[in-house]
């Protein structure tokens, strides 16, 4: 809202320099967001929160800086004149919700013309444009009042004047001069045959005031606000008078609005008032009452105040003592203020004219036995694992990354997925689904690196996932990792994932030869007989579809599962007898799986320790469809130093083993 | 023979002399004492000698051998090293080296922060329902109040109808409502993750950003135990001098309200010269969150005594003390996640 310092000097003096009571108001809640001067006058631009209907007027404002500057201010008397009433129209309100109330005055034989520069300058430095000297006082009534006034061209309205709901399909001109086509969500103004004006929107056309206007019909009325709100958006028009109407106006003020805007048309446009008429009923606004019990007031905000500070505190702001009792304040809100309902709302407006800067300062005591539920439950551990794990997952070596949980529908569908749970109101196709897998966002990022240069990209990230469910759907978070590249980093991301069991304290896991939707090559991985999830290498023609330079490995995990998985660890004891190894040299044919060579190691006993891969060769004296590597055995006892005899003797069973097993030679 | 040995003894001695090295060192053993040294010749050519001719030149030999191995060892052990240099300019190995995401560390630092005032954390969940999300925090129906909090809906069937539509949450503050519905005062809660609204992306704007809630309810829990929560937060995070200022502002589900900005960390509020701070744009305050004292409406809504019980909330974004703390000028390289980017933090 902006408005002039001036305009609020002609309701309330104000000696404060306004750089200072810019200061003032922001800290009392009033955020002054811009200030500027404008020849003799200072024009401010205010926040208004949509609690503060009142601020939309300068009678609202001009109470506001009195609070502020510790002064109160009273709103200036209008002397109603209701007669005579206008006979030859009716004026009829179809439903009393829509429109509660309304208003009509008529001023006769005016003449309509620009404005004084004074009037013109006024409007303008509250940032409405000036347009005549009719319209001008309308809006400066609605600047002044807070409640939007309307002036039609009397003898452009055929008939009586209606205040009904728009039939679907009707069109309506307004005095921006565009057609819109209403439905049953807009409430209108018309006449015996059409619509006139867009009830608390925009006024139209056909009835506009121009220089020819010889008599004005004057309207001031409330309408409901969230019929206001409906009809607005169902038009895509915010105007200053719908903004007023959704956020409510005062029925006291609507009545001074009218009469002064009649008044200033009789003396500004030389015209004379000739007729009064209202339909609907004023509504009762009695000022809420509101009691305090200061002692409450104190424990809620935290300090012992001064009852004779919060006494006048209160009634600068315009609330009223009614009655006073051992520690109790029986009070009547502002006039202005609907927005005061309770308790609360009393110990905020005081707390806020107090300072909520002087306000004193205390670290409360927090923690109580009765608490640690929380923090040792399902929901609670959640968080410290995810934290856990995320430090645990670039420790070896990986990025995190981050990346949008909104996707794009087509593209889930060129990664076969057909059902993910849609947004009703998408801003882009790019992000209308929501993802079911990480994969897509671990594509984008990577894809973003790769055609920078990087390769070898090494990241994880964790975040929800959402799935339809029998029960509607299903959000969980999910784990993934991926390493880009070649061949070898599918072992890379293998690794990881056994390093993460081993963290989980699981080291047994199982991974079971899989083909899964984009991934023919891949392991599901089970720990507990429980699947945990999947690592895979992303198929070649998906590669090829998103475009990805290099060949992605990627796996993703149940974050729940890893939680549940999880044990403690304890510490195990280790051999300090020393481990020997020796080397079988072996050549396989590709047909034969390494699974087959880890069974028969497995069978050896508990005396050979571990093993691993030394060496792989293919190529040049290795027949075309044979592999030939050198596995590395270690035996050790736990009890003892082997003698040679005894790990000569388990490695020749071990030997003995992987000669039987067809398309194997040792060498 | 014996002048063979004689002259050998004589090279030896002259050779020594030149030899500097442990390298140098080296050499000379394995040409006087290894297989195919003169020593070993003169120890093969005994065989032919006679008898005493062979008792005498075996004694000299050995003699000799001796006197050379420890003439080489004590010179060894005087040699200037013993180690080989090598090109120590190379470049270091490369490696994988892992990181965490900069939001996720902001978001850590920030949680850890209110951990050690004794804040349990909870994550809420992101598909959240009218009620929990709009209802429950006491925003009316079809309400301008709505309209700073645009919210992407679910175009799929509401599981409760009771509860409204489904949609994506646009602030964190319905887990307040979620841990309020299912546990019981005394409260203090911290409840991090993701929110969307549909906002275009630009340097500053995203459509899915972070937030971190906080609340605590108890009997005595007021106002100025949430001034100084936050001013706590502020000289862990931002600077050990850093100020607050609480200007009073209006959210449906927390009275009294406010918004908070913390002292520019980076002027302090000075203003030098005519250079305006690149951080607060000469402001010397930068708004981080906005709080109150929760609406004992909300508290009603979630089956909580408000006249026995009262607590404060905030709720504060990690996109924006991350970039001001960090000096990161666009929202965007967040999500975009490029390494140059990652391997900074």
């Amino acid at each position: 809202m902006r408005f002039s310092l001036n305009f609020i000097k002609e309701l309330f003096p104000i000696e404060m320099p306004p750089q200072e009571l810019v200061q003032v108001l922001t800290m009392a809640g009033m955020e002054v967001e811009h200030y500027e001067q404008a020849g003799d006058d200072w024009i401010f631009d205010i926040e208004v929160t949509t609690n503060r209907y009142d601020w939309l007027s300068l009678v609202g404002i001009a109470g506001e800086i009195a609070a502020c500057t510790h002064k109160k201010f009273n709103l200036p008397h209008v002397e109603l004149i209701k007669k005579p009433l206008i006979r030859d129209r009716k004026i009829v309100i179809e439903n009393i919700s829509d429109c509660p109330f309304y208003i009509a005055r008529i001023v006769r034989d005016v003449k309509v013309s620009d404005s004084s520069a004074g009037l013109a300058q006024k409007v303008a430095h509250c940032g409405i444009n000036s347009i005549s000297n009719a319209v001008d006082i309308t809006n400066y009534c609605m600047l002044k009042w807070g409640n939007p006034l309307h002036a039609f061209d009397l003898d452009k309205i055929e008939g009586n004047v209606y205040i009904r709901r728009a039939k679907t399909g009707e069109k309506f001109i307004g005095i921006d001069e565009k057609e819109r086509v209403l439905s049953g969500e807009n409430l209108v103004i018309a006449d015996d045959r059409k619509a006139i004006a867009l009830a608390g929107v925009i006024g139209g056309k056909n009835t506009e005031v121009d220089k020819n206007t010889k008599n004005i019909f004057l309207e001031a009325a409330i309408f409901s606000p969230v019929v206001v709100r409906r009809s607005r958006r169902a038009v895509g028009l915010d105007t200053d008078s719908s903004y007023r109407f959704e956020r409510m106006v005062h029925p006291d003020c609507l009545e001074c609005a009218s009469q002064e805007a009649s008044d200033l048309i009789g003396q500004l446009c030389a015209g004379a008032f000739s007729g009064y008429q209202q339909a609907g009923k004023k509504p009762l606004v009695k000022r809420q009452a509101v009691r305090i019990d200061i002692a409450h007031m104190n424990r809620y905000l935290g300090e012992e105040f001064s009852p004779v500070k919060l006494k006048n505190i209160l009634a600068n702001l315009g609330f009223s003592t009614t009655k006073e009792s051992a520690g109790n304040i029986s009070l009547l809100a502002p006039a202005l203020r609907l927005d005061i309902k309770r308790e609360v709302d009393v110990y905020e407006e005081f707390s806020r004219i107090y300072g909520y800067n002087n306000i004193k300062t205390k670290i409360p005591f927090l923690i109580s036995p009765e608490k640690r539920v929380l923090k040792t439950g399902p929901l609670g551990r959640f968080y410290a694992f995810k934290n856990e794990l995320r430090v645990f997952i670039a420790s070896l070596g990986l990025k995190e990354i981050i990346t949008y949980s909104l996707e794009s529908g087509e593209e889930l569908l060129r990664l076969g997925e057909k059902d993910p749970l849609p947004l009703s109101n998408p801003m882009r196709s790019q992000e209308n689904v929501l993802r079911p897998s990480l994969l897509p966002g671990m594509i984008k990022a990577m894809r973003h690196n790769l055609n920078r240069s990087q390769t070898k990209l090494r990241f994880f990230e964790t975040a929800n996932i959402y799935q339809r469910a029998d029960n509607g759907f299903r959000e969980a978070g999910a784990l993934s990792l991926a390493a880009s590249g070649s061949h070898e980093d599918f072992f890379y991301l293998k690794r990881a994932t056994q390093e993460i069991f081993i963290f989980l304290n699981r080291p047994q896991l199982e991974f079971k030869e899989a083909e899964l939707n984009n991934f023919t090559n891949a392991l599901q991985v089970y720990a507990d007989g429980k699947p945990a999830g999947f690592l895979g290498k992303l198929d070649e023609k998906i590669r090829k579809e998103f475009d990805l330079k290099e060949n992605l490995y990627f796996a993703q995990f149940d974050l729940n599962t890893l939680l549940d998985l999880r044990r403690d660890k304890t510490y195990k004891p280790f051999s300090p007898y020393p481990a020997v190894w020796r080397d079988i040299s072996i050549l396989a044919q590709n047909k034969i799986k390494f699974s087959g060579v880890e069974k028969a190691v497995k069978g050896v006993g508990r005396e050979l320790c571990s093993y691993k891969v030394v060496d792989i060769y293919r190529g040049k004296n290795i027949p075309p469809d044979c592999a030939a590597f050198t596995l590395r055995v270690f035996y050790q006892a736990a009890d003892r130093t082997l003698t040679s005899e005894e790990v000569d003797s388990s490695h020749q069973l071990l030997r003995d083993t992987l000669s039987k097993i067809n398309g194997i030679t040792l060498r | 023979m014996d002048n063979d040995i004689k002259n050998l003894e004589a090279r030896f001695n002259e050779d020594i002399k030149n030899a500097v090295t442990a390298q140098d060192i080296e050499f000379l053993r394995v040409r006087y004492l290894g297989r195919k040294s003169s020593l070993n010749d003169l120890f093969a050519g005994i065989v032919s000698l006679n008898k005493e001719e062979k008792a005498r030149a075996g004694r000299n030999l050995n003699i000799l051998k001796q006197k050379i191995t420890s003439c080489l060892d004590e010179k060894l052990k005087g040699s200037q090293s013993s180690e080989e240099k090598f090109d120590l300019t190379f470049p270091a190995s490369s490696g994988d080296k892992g990181s965490l995401h900069i939001l996720s560390r902001v978001n850590q630092e920030i949680c850890a922060i209110f951990e050690r005032l004794g804040f349990d954390i909870i994550e809420g969940a992101e598909i959240e329902d009218e009620w929990h999300n709009f209802t429950a925090l006491n925003f009316p129906g079809d309400h301008p109040s709505r309209d700073a909090f645009d919210t992407f809906y679910l175009n799929i069937p509401p599981v409760d109808p009771e509860k409204g539509k489904h949609l994506l949450r646009c602030h964190t503050s319905p887990s307040q409502i979620r841990v309020m519905e299912e546990n019981k005062p005394p409260l203090a809660v911290i409840s991090p993750g993701r929110v969307y609204r549909p906002d275009e992306v630009d340097a500053t704007h995203s459509f899915m950003f972070h937030q971190i809630e906080g609340f605590a309810v108890d009997r005595e829990i007021n106002f100025s135990h949430l001034k100084g929560v936050l001013f706590y937060f502020a000289r862990e995070f931002f600077s050990g001098d850093a100020r607050l200022r609480f200007r009073p502002h209006f959210f449906p589900f927390t009275e009294p309200s406010a918004e908070v900005d913390v002292s520019c960390f980076k002027c302090s509020g000075n203003v030098r010269g005519e250079k305006k701070c690149s951080v607060c744009k000469g402001k010397g305050w930068l708004e981080i969150l906005g709080c109150g004292m929760i609406h004992p409406h909300v508290l009603e809504f979630c089956g909580i005594d408000s006249s026995k019980y009262q607590g404060f909330a905030f709720g504060m974004g990690v996109e924006r003390p991350a970039m001001l703390k960090y000096g990161i000028d666009d929202i965007r390289l967040f999500t975009e996640n490029d390494v140059k980017f990652l391997e900074q933090f």
